[in-house]
């Protein structure tokens, strides 16, 4: 991308920066944690508990009104790890599901007919088949198929646990779609690029990624947002095949404390903020890689 | 947006867009005359040498998929695996000899498809629970829709919220909502309406539906050129006559191939209804094969019922391409 | 009121203020309904379970009939899940449940859980043989199945394997992911278990049903109405459950459907 040069190159590339280092510090936050064990900052003991735990704790004494996971910290963590999972799960599921569409459209256009019609076959069976039924194909009949590890206390345990089961899963299903996608945004390049890049002595690989990709990503934009949106809604799908994801940690909360209405308000704030997030990144995107002539 | 067009054989459609490989048509007609008697299956449909195959919705899948060397092919895949799993089945007995797998299918197949004696359930259950809430979406959207679109602000700012609230909220925590928020049945002046669980898990995922629908009907009443609104006002519509009148029904025509897509999403997004417990295909499945308890038939009776949902859906996304083509209006 | 909270039912909200929810629950009601109905599970044998026509069958049914029996009027039974029970009970779908609910806090605010308690279920694993695992300690460190919402994940979690648990939604899930090999055992009621490993013995013969004494058997409790619990119908439903235990009623329906007499049982029936 950064081949291409935008009408305003430098609030752009500030805006990646930004991007970049909050992803960094997202990031590596999320890596101590996994490989300490630890996390180098509590913000449940550290921050959230200290600032709400009181208010909350006496509006559930007095109104009823019982947002738990703000001032019992076991409830905080969990809350907050199935968050993060949540999160991890869309952002591995929308770059894998990304490069599935980069990958397929290219299939979808080559020569062979073999991969065109694998490629075809492969789209028709994931657009049309129900997204839970999917991930329990895959986690329920196709994992016992897999070679098996052993581990170090006693049992063999598959090869892929749940959460990676729900990424393989969500990310072929969105990469299905992604396809899709990325074929109506390559077939409106106009065939004049493809013939002046050969004309200059590009090879169509390169043609592809120097000239109709970048074009073509301008042009399919929306409907990608829109599709990646689909992506972290259907995330909560992964509550079926004990992915510990928010709506599962939400699910066992409910289930302890009977405060279903206030769980519910909590999954809609996050999920809908989630989205909010997404869209405004896309839209920053789209905004950053405008170029004159094409698009509004 | 300047996009050249997707029509095959037009002027300035790229290679992708046409057919690919030309002399293999050629080929195929031909042999296509010679095989029939071979097949016994009903020949090819006439065309000119004009015309392409995307003219009439088909692409190299379909072509692929419906001709009869794949067919050939398919078949003696699902041949060879049926006759595979049998004789698996057969060798892995440990002692009694037990029900092959086929047979296992076939025997559940009836209680997937159709649900449990005396109640609506299975797939049967799947489909219509597709049909009620595409009903009560497509209308509470299209006037959501409606309302998006109108002048008056306190019309069209609660129905913008309610439509961005529901299109951005995952489909699953509106179910568990629906379901475990609403009482199980409403007294109205004397007469009680019973809420059982798959009704309420149709309101749960009619509320989606109903927002997607009213993006739907407002990008095509936006779609409709302002010369529209213009000229039937100058004509002296009222604002709701111009709607009946003039709008809608040139919208009509441009809502059903998304409207389809949307069905067909739907379809597919009402297997969530067993997770919150509603005895759809899925859940039959699920007790199925537990009731059976033979680790080899997880593979076939979930691919069972992956082809049961793709039977369905794939010529509802057939048509829908079909029809966008057809429909595609040429501003 | 927490279940005052409806956010739907415009229609349903106005209706209420106008006409009021349905009140079932006492005994005149329950008479000249001349039907009782109960909520039990139908998911969970012995304790409720569905025979091959699909008649709910089992320990709490039969408690079920002799309620209905002592008050003279006809049994309907409505098979509940942990998710719907108490919702079912504040509706006034059913007057009265008996559905393995184990008794605390939180639930003795939303429903009347009528004391003497019937029941208790400890806490057991059905553990892989392999993995060697004799009590909650061991399972540090390692993958867990377990019912989702199960009152005991907090603690086995947090306590004992400290990494989320491998939970579903239902057992048949559970025990082929037990199977499959994605965690070591499944955590679940000590009766449950009991009664799957003397009822499946060839299917579970590389596992063993383990009892977890780091968890104190939960007492289970029927229940009424919040409304109702002081009330006539909940002063003779306390009757019962007393008259039950002290006559060896339970102990002999406990007999009949688990094939053995637990501790507590025992003990609470002396």
């Amino acid at each position: 991308m950064a081949s291409i040069v935008t009408a305003d190159s430098g609030s752009s590339n500030r805006f990646y920066f930004w991007i970049a280092a909050a992803a960094l510090v997202v990031f590596a936050y999320f890596a101590w944690t996994k490989l300490f064990g630890l996390a180098p900052v509590n913000i449940c003991t550290g921050a959230i508990i200290p600032l709400l735990g009181g208010i909350t704790r006496s509006l559930n004494e007095t109104a009823g009104i019982n947002i738990i996971y703000l001032y019992e910290p076991f409830e905080c963590q969990r809350m907050l790890n199935g968050m993060g999972t949540t999160i991890y799960l869309s952002f591995v599921c929308v770059i894998a599901s990304t490069i599935i569409g980069v990958l397929g459209a290219w299939a979808q256009m080559s020569n062979s007919k073999i991969l065109r019609n694998i490629a075809a076959g492969y789209i028709q069976f994931f657009r049309n088949t129900p997204p839970l039924v999917q991930m329990y194909f895959f986690f329920f009949a196709l994992s016992p198929l897999l070679p098996r590890i052993m581990t170090d206390y006693g049992v063999a345990r598959p090869m892929f646990d749940s959460f990676t089961w729900a990424a393989i899963s969500l990310s072929f299903f969105a990469g299905a779609f992604n396809v899709e996608i990325f074929r109506s945004g390559i077939e409106a390049v106009p065939r004049t690029m493809t013939e002046a890049a050969e004309a200059l002595g590009y090879t169509r690989p390169q043609v592809f990624r120097n000239v109709v990709l970048p074009l073509a990503l301008r042009v399919c934009i929306p409907s990608l947002t829109n599709n990646l949106v689909n992506l972290v809604k259907t995330t909560t799908l992964a509550f079926a095949i004990s992915v510990p994801e928010t709506l599962f940690v939400a699910n066992q909360i409910w289930s302890d404390r009977v405060n279903v209405f206030e769980m519910m308000v909590t999954l809609f704030v996050f999920y809908i903020g989630l989205v909010a997030v997404l869209v405004w990144m896309m839209e920053r995107w789209e905004k950053a890689m405008r170029i004159p002539g094409y698009g509004r | 947006m300047k996009i050249t067009s997707f029509r095959k054989g037009a002027p300035g459609a790229s290679d992708a867009v046409n057919s690919p490989d030309k002399r293999n048509d050629k080929r195929n007609d031909k042999k296509a005359s010679r095989h029939i008697i071979l097949a016994g299956l009903p020949p090819l449909p006439e065309r000119s040498a004009n015309e392409r195959w995307g003219d009439w919705g088909a692409d190299d899948f379909t072509r692929g998929f419906f001709s009869r060397r794949s067919a050939l092919v398919i078949g003696g895949i699902v041949a060879v695996g049926v006759l595979g799993g049998e004789a698996y089945a057969q060798i892995n007995t440990d002692g009694a000899p037990q029900a092959g797998i086929l047979e296992t299918m076939l025997k559940w197949a009836p209680l997937i498809l159709l649900g449990r004696e005396g109640e609506l359930g299975g797939f049967a259950l799947n489909i219509v629970v597709s049909f009620i809430v595409m009903a009560i979406g497509t209308v509470t959207g299209v006037l959501l829709g409606i309302a998006q679109v109108s002048h008056a602000a306190i019309l069209r700012t609660p129905a913008w919220a309610i439509t961005q609230f529901f299109r951005n909220s995952p489909w699953l925590v509106l179910l568990f909502f629906t379901i475990l928020l609403l009482p199980y049945q409403i007294p109205i002046f004397g007469f009680v309406i019973p809420f059982p669980d798959w009704i309420k898990a149709t309101i749960g995922l009619a509320l989606p539906i109903m927002a997607n629908i009213s993006e739907v009907t407002r990008g095509a009443i936006q779609s409709i050129p302002t010369g529209q609104w213009e000229s039937a006002e100058s004509l002296a519509f009222s604002r709701s006559q111009q709607f009946r009148l003039i709008i809608l029904p040139q919208c009509i025509k441009r809502m059903i191939p998304p409207w389809m897509n949307w069905y067909a999403i739907l379809t597919m997004a009402t297997s969530l209804v067993s997770i919150v417990g509603v005895s759809d295909a899925m859940t039959l499945t699920k007790l199925a094969v537990d009731a059976d308890g033979r680790s080899e038939l997880l593979i076939p009776m979930y691919g069972m019922l992956l082809l049961f949902f793709f039977v369905y859906c794939y010529p509802i996304a057939r048509m829908t391409q079909v029809l966008e083509r057809r429909y595609s209006v040429v501003t | 009121m927490k279940h005052g909270f409806k956010i739907f039912g415009v229609i349903g909200f106005a209706a209420c203020m106008l006409t009021g929810i349905a009140v079932a629950g006492t005994i005149e009601d329950i008479k000249k309904k001349g039907t009782l109905v109960v909520g039990t599970k139908a998911d969970y044998p012995p304790y409720g379970m569905l025979d091959s026509t699909g008649k709910i069958v089992g320990m709490e049914p039969d408690m079920a009939a002799d309620v209905a029996k002592r008050l003279g009027v006809k049994l309907e039974l409505v098979p509940t899940v942990a998710s719907n029970r108490m919702q079912f009970l504040q509706q006034g779908k059913i007057d009265l449940m008996i559905s393995t609910m184990s008794v605390n806090d939180e639930r003795k605010k939303a429903v009347g859980i009528i004391e003497p308690y019937y029941y208790a279920g400890g806490v057991a694993i059905l553990v892989n043989k392999a993995a060697n695992v004799k009590s909650a300690a061991d399972l540090k460190g390692k993958p867990v199945c377990a019912i989702q919402g199960a009152f005991y994940n907090n603690r086995i979690q947090s306590e004992f394997t400290g990494q989320d648990l491998v939970a579903f939604k239902g057992v048949p899930e559970n025990e082929a992911a037990l199977l499959g090999g994605q965690c070591v055992g499944f955590v679940y009621d000590d009766v449950l278990l009991i009664y799957k490993k003397t009822a499946d013995g060839e299917k579970w013969k590389d596992y063993d049903v383990v009892a977890l004494k780091e968890f104190d058997p939960v007492p289970w409790g029927l229940a009424v109405k919040l409304e109702d619990k002081d009330t006539e119908w909940g002063k003779f439903m306390a009757a019962t459950t007393a008259e039950w235990l002290k006559s060896g009623t339970l102990l002999a329906l406990e007999k009949k459907w688990l094939g053995q007499n637990t501790e507590w049982l025992i003990n609470a029936s002396k």
